[in-house]
């Protein structure tokens, strides 16, 4: 998931200067589990914009599953606020950079609201593990090696980077020279490859990372899934399970 | 091993002679004059010289023009440190054949200190290549004339690439494997972090020889010419272990008050540990010594006389 914080709450004050009329909208997905687009969020942002002299004229929540970048459900909510979409001097999106931008794109394109619109949060890129602390472990580079790495991504893991570690700063604890709270990530490879009998591949020579792969935008073009069949699966599921 | 030889360095070390190194430090400044001046005053005792690139991160005069300088104006043989920090592979490529271009026959490749580390710390690090595809770009661009992609490379140009080691290494086992990855990727020697155990010495030949390299080794070392050189060493320095009798001389002479008495004192410590630590060395398959005596040049003549 996007891993993401609030943004200083005077940047976003700056950033809103001169406009009066503000509209905000969540995101049930990632900036739900980061507490930084849920309901609550929404409320105390709301409060706050107030107390220095916005006038919040809608709050879109998003109920938890609905991601905001996922415009076969988002929108149905942006259609919902239409008028106050409307009427509004910014729109601030309590969401990551993605939603913010495919909101953005909805409302200019489907619905010809073109307003200011920006992000109260800094995304932090992909991060895994939870509840409460999280670590980004992938940051999508479009050319996976995770099987000749023991399923550990050295490009995210290791501070440098390298396909072909460790360099020469593994502290004696086996920490990271840049970040003494860090596990050496070559050091874990190397340990991990060593438990699934896989050294071989650490002697192997990994080849310069085709960034080709990366160069940006990258698209994707899928069969769009039933939204109404995965949701009554989720139904389902839940119920199975006793949720 | 590449089968032609280039270098005078390369030259002594298929010869089977004992190697003595040098290190050199172009600085962060506009001229290196102090740098030619060392690099003179190691002349006729070690084969070549190291030219640092970017030092613990810090911007400084870059090594390829350093290097041709002090060759030029010397004719000190220099061994040219790349390291991958500030460079993509375009510019390490750039590098490698300007290398050719400036008469430089020996290049070091390796990792580099992390940039944060450093005087820039805020700065974009690259680290597009490591150490070991370094290497293998050189081998490439060398004995191929080809880059990385196969693309042809007119007149390639003509030198050797060494790389590092650290045999202090808490996890020896990996440090040995990744050694045998770079040597896998062409490399012709290696010069070590600095050692002043001479346990870790035979500790680390014997895991070299489990694992199977075969290539040149120059143990490095570092006569410290004060207490807070051997300190930051001891402190700092992933894997370094500096004896406390060592460090414990080395504090006593802060409380010389006469400068030229109090250097005299601190140059024999080094020759009283390091006479001993060399004669070990020369009982071990090390094909020599790197001196990382940087600032201390006059110490690696008295240290080769009590040698021999």
């Amino acid at each position: 998931m996007m891993g993401q914080k609030q943004k200083p709450f005077e940047e976003i004050l700056e950033k809103l200067n001169g406009k009066k009329k503000i509209v905000l909208m969540g995101c049930g997905g990632c900036a739900t589990i980061f507490r930084t687009g849920d309901p609550v969020a929404i409320d105390n942002m709301a409060e706050k914009l107030e107390k220095n002299g916005k006038e919040i004229i809608a709050k879109i929540k998003l109920p938890f599953g609905v991601f905001c970048c996922y415009l076969p459900m988002s929108s149905q909510f942006l259609k919902m606020h239409e008028k106050e979409l409307s009427e509004a001097d910014a729109i601030l999106m309590m969401s990551c950079g993605d939603g913010t931008q495919a909101v953005r794109a909805y409302l200019d394109e489907e619905m010809s609201i073109v307003k200011p619109i920006f992000s109260a949060n800094n995304a932090l890129g992909f991060v895994g593990e939870g509840p409460a602390n999280f670590i980004e472990k992938c940051m999508g580079c479009g050319d996976c090696i995770l099987a000749d790495t023991g399923g550990i991504c050295p490009l995210t893991q290791c501070s440098k980077g390298l396909l072909n570690g460790p360099c020469g700063g593994t502290t004696p604890e086996g920490k990271c020279e840049v970040d003494p709270e860090k596990d050496c990530a070559w050091l874990q490879i190397y340990r991990r490859l060593e438990k699934i009998g896989e050294l071989d591949k650490f002697l192997k020579i990994r080849e310069p990372k085709d960034w080709g792969q990366a160069t940006r935008p990258r698209r994707l073009s899928v069969e769009p899934i039933d939204l109404m069949e995965k949701l009554k699966e989720l139904k389902a599921t839940l119920e199975s399970m006793g949720v | 091993m590449a089968e032609r030889v280039y270098s005078n360095l390369m030259r002594e070390l298929k010869a089977g002679k004992f190697v003595f190194t040098g290190e050199l430090e172009p600085g962060k400044e506009g001229s290196i004059e102090g740098t030619i001046e060392a690099a003179r005053k190691l002349l006729g005792h070690v084969t070549a010289c190291n030219v640092t690139d970017n030092p613990q991160s810090f911007g400084c005069v870059d090594s390829l023009a350093a290097a041709h300088k002090i060759q030029a104006e010397t004719g000190m043989e220099c061994i040219c440190q790349l390291r991958c920090s500030d460079k993509n592979r375009l510019a390490l490529l750039s590098s490698v054949l300007a290398a050719g271009v400036l008469g430089i026959k020996n290049i070091l490749a390796i990792t580099g200190d992390y940039v944060s580390l450093g005087d820039t710390p805020d700065v974009k690090p690259v680290y597009d290549l490591d150490a070991t595809l370094l290497t293998r770009m050189i081998r490439r661009v060398v004995d191929e004339g080809k880059d990385l992609r196969g693309g042809e490379i007119r007149n390639p140009p003509k030198l050797h690439v060494g790389v590092a080691a650290n045999p202090g290494s808490a996890f020896l086992d990996m440090e040995v494997y990744k050694l045998k990855r770079k040597v896998l990727a062409g490399a012709e020697f290696v010069q070590t972090q600095v050692v002043y155990l001479p346990e870790v010495v035979d500790n680390f030949f014997a895991k070299v020889k489990e694992v199977g390299v075969e290539i040149p080794i120059l143990i490095g070392i570092f006569p410290a010419k004060s207490y807070a050189e051997a300190k930051f060493f001891h402190e700092q320095v992933s894997g370094v272990t500096v004896p406390e009798d060592y460090l414990a001389k080395l504090k006593e002479t802060k409380e010389i008050k006469d400068k030229e008495k109090r250097k005299e004192r601190i140059d024999q410590i080094n020759i009283d540990y390091f006479t001993g630590f060399l004669e070990h060395l020369k009982s071990t398959p090390a094909a020599g010594c790197h001196i990382m005596a940087v600032g201390y040049p006059e110490i690696i003549p008295e240290l080769k006389k009590v040698v021999g």
